[in-house]
C-alpha cells in the first residue's frame, strides 16, 4: 500500500462518517479511528496468522517503509488488540466478496443491521466454493469495508462490528 | 450404498443436504432427487433439471486434517470425481466443470455450510435434447454414448466412490496431489486462450499456483490470479 492509496482511504474515511475502519493489502494494514477532537492513524504489520496462508495466491506486497514511519510520526499510534479482534470480521479465505446469495437480491446484512451469532453476513467465493462467512459474536454491524465483487486477502476485514 | 437419501422431488438438494449437515450427518452423506424444482447454479442461476432425466444430487464432506484455507482445492477434486465417474473421455474446465466436446455435462457448486462442505453436482445423464439456449453449451451422457441411457443409481454409486476417494486424497496427500491431478487432466489448465466470465478479461492460461487458483497471462502481457468466477472459450 502506498501514501496515495492511505491519503485516499482517509478522503473515504471522512467521508464515510464510520466511527473506525481497517483494510489490509498483503503486509500493510492501515487503521482508522475517530477519536472525538481528531483522526488516530495506525499502520501495522498483521498479527501473525493461525494456520497456512495461501502462500503463492496472496504474495506479502512489497513493504512501505515510509508510509509506515510518516504516520506514525504524524500522530501517536494506538494499537488495541483486543478490540481488534473483537469487532471485526475477516475472511478465512482468499476470494471474491459477495453481499448477497445472488446478483440483484437483497444484501444478506447492512450497516446498522443488528446480527446474531451464526448469522450469514456475506459470502466469499474461491474456485467456485462459496464460503458463508457467519457471524462469530452478536452485535451491529457498524461498517462494511468491502465492496461487492471485489477480491479479498486471507485475514482481510469485512466489516466492523459493535459486539452486545 | 450407504448414506444416500434420495427423494423423488425438492426444492434443491443443496437445501435438503443444508438441513442435513445441521442435524450433523456423517462425511460422504448425499442428497440426490429426481427432480429439483428450484436447482440452481452460481449465484442463483436456474440448473436446467428436467424430471428423470439427470443426476442431481449434493454430498456433505467433512475433510478431516485439511487447513481451513486449503478447503478450496476440494472443488477441483470434485471435478476429477466427476470426470472418474462418468467414465467416457472428459475434459475439465477450471474449477470444475466437466465437459464431453466441449460441451458441458456436468456442473458443480460447492457451498460452506456451518463447517461442512456442502458439494452440489448436477450430471446431464439422460437428456436426450436442452433447451435452444442450452442446446450449443450442453450434452449428456445419453446422447455421447449413442443414445444409450444411463442407469443414474449406477452413476451416483460410482460417483459416491470417486468423490470419497478423491477426497481421501486431497487429505492424506495435500493439495499438491489434487492440483497435479486437474493439471494433467484438463486442456485449461495452461496454454489455452480464454475469457473470464466475470470481467470479460481475455488472456492465455498459465497453469495452476500452489492453491490451485488459475493464472492467466492477460493480453497485455500482466499477469493476474483467478479467484473466483469461471472461464470460457475465447478466439
Amino acid at each position: 500500500m502506498n501514501i496515495d492509496e492511505i491519503r485516499e482511504l482517509l478522503g473515504l474515511f471522512n467521508e464515510s462518517g464510520v466511527a473506525e475502519m481497517e483494510v489490509q493489502r498483503g503486509e500493510n494494514r492501515v487503521r482508522l479511528k475517530r477519536a472525538s477532537l481528531s483522526h488516530d492513524y495506525v499502520v501495522a504489520a498483521p498479527a501473525p496468522a493461525a494456520g497456512t496462508i495461501y502462500a503463492a495466491a496472496a504474495p506479502p506486497a512489497a513493504p512501505a517503509p515510509a508510509a509506515q514511519q510518516s504516520l506514525a510520526g504524524a500522530s501517536a499510534p494506538v494499537i488495541d488488540a483486543q478490540a481488534e479482534k473483537n469487532d471485526l470480521i475477516k475472511s478465512p479465505i482468499v476470494g471474491t466478496f459477495y453481499e448477497s446469495a445472488s446478483p440483484g437480491a437483497a444484501p444478506f446484512v447492512k450497516v446498522g443491521d443488528q446480527i446474531e451469532k451464526g448469522q450469514v453476513l456475506c459470502i466469499i467465493e474461491s474456485m467456485k466454493l462459496m464460503n458463508e462467512i457467519e457471524a462469530e459474536f452478536a452485535g451491529t454491524i457498524v461498517s462494511k469495508l468491502v465492496d461487492n465483487g471485489k477480491p479479498v486477502e486471507y485475514g482481510q476485514a469485512l466489516f466492523a462490528v459493535k459486539p452486545r | 450404498m450407504s448414506n444416500v437419501h434420495w427423494f423423488d422431488t425438492v426444492s434443491s438438494t443443496m437445501h435438503e443436504a443444508a438441513r442435513l449437515a445441521d442435524e450433523g450427518c456423517a462425511h460422504g452423506t448425499v442428497v440426490a432427487a429426481n427432480e429439483q424444482t428450484a436447482g440452481h447454479g452460481r449465484h442463483g442461476r436456474a440448473w436446467h433439471s428436467e424430471k428423470d432425466a439427470g443426476l442431481y444430487c449434493t454430498f456433505i464432506l467433512r475433510p478431516r486434517q485439511l487447513d481451513p484455507a486449503n478447503v478450496p482445492v476440494i472443488t477441483l477434486a470434485l471435478g476429477l470425481a466427476a470426470a472418474d465417474a462418468i467414465a467416457l473421455p472428459c475434459d475439465l474446465r477450471w474449477p470444475n466443470d466437466v465437459l464431453i466436446r466441449n460441451r458441458k455435462v456436468c456442473g458443480i457448486l460447492t457451498t460452506l455450510h456451518a463447517g461442512a462442505v456442502l458439494a452440489g453436482i448436477g450430471i446431464n445423464a439422460n437428456h436426450t435434447a436442452f433447451p435452444p439456449d442450452l442446446e450449443p453449451i450442453a450434452t449428456s451422457l445419453r446422447i455421447e454414448n449413442n443414445g444409450l441411457p444411463v442407469d443414474r443409481h449406477a452413476l451416483l454409486n460410482r460417483l459416491q466412490t470417486a468423490v470419497l476417494s478423491h477426497c481421501a486424497i486431497l487429505e492424506e496427500q495435500g493439495p499438491k496431489a489434487i492440483i497435479d491431478l486437474f493439471t494433467r487432466a484438463s486442456s485449461y489448465a495452461s496454454g489455452r486462450r480464454v475469457r473470464l466470465e466475470d470481467t470479460g478479461e481475455t488472456g492465455i492460461t498459465d497453469g495452476l499456483d500452489s492453491a490451485g487458483f488459475l493464472m492467466l497471462k492477460r493480453d497485455d502481457g500482466r499477469r493476474i490470479t483467478i479467484y473466483a468466477g469461471g472461464v470460457r472459450p475465447a478466439q
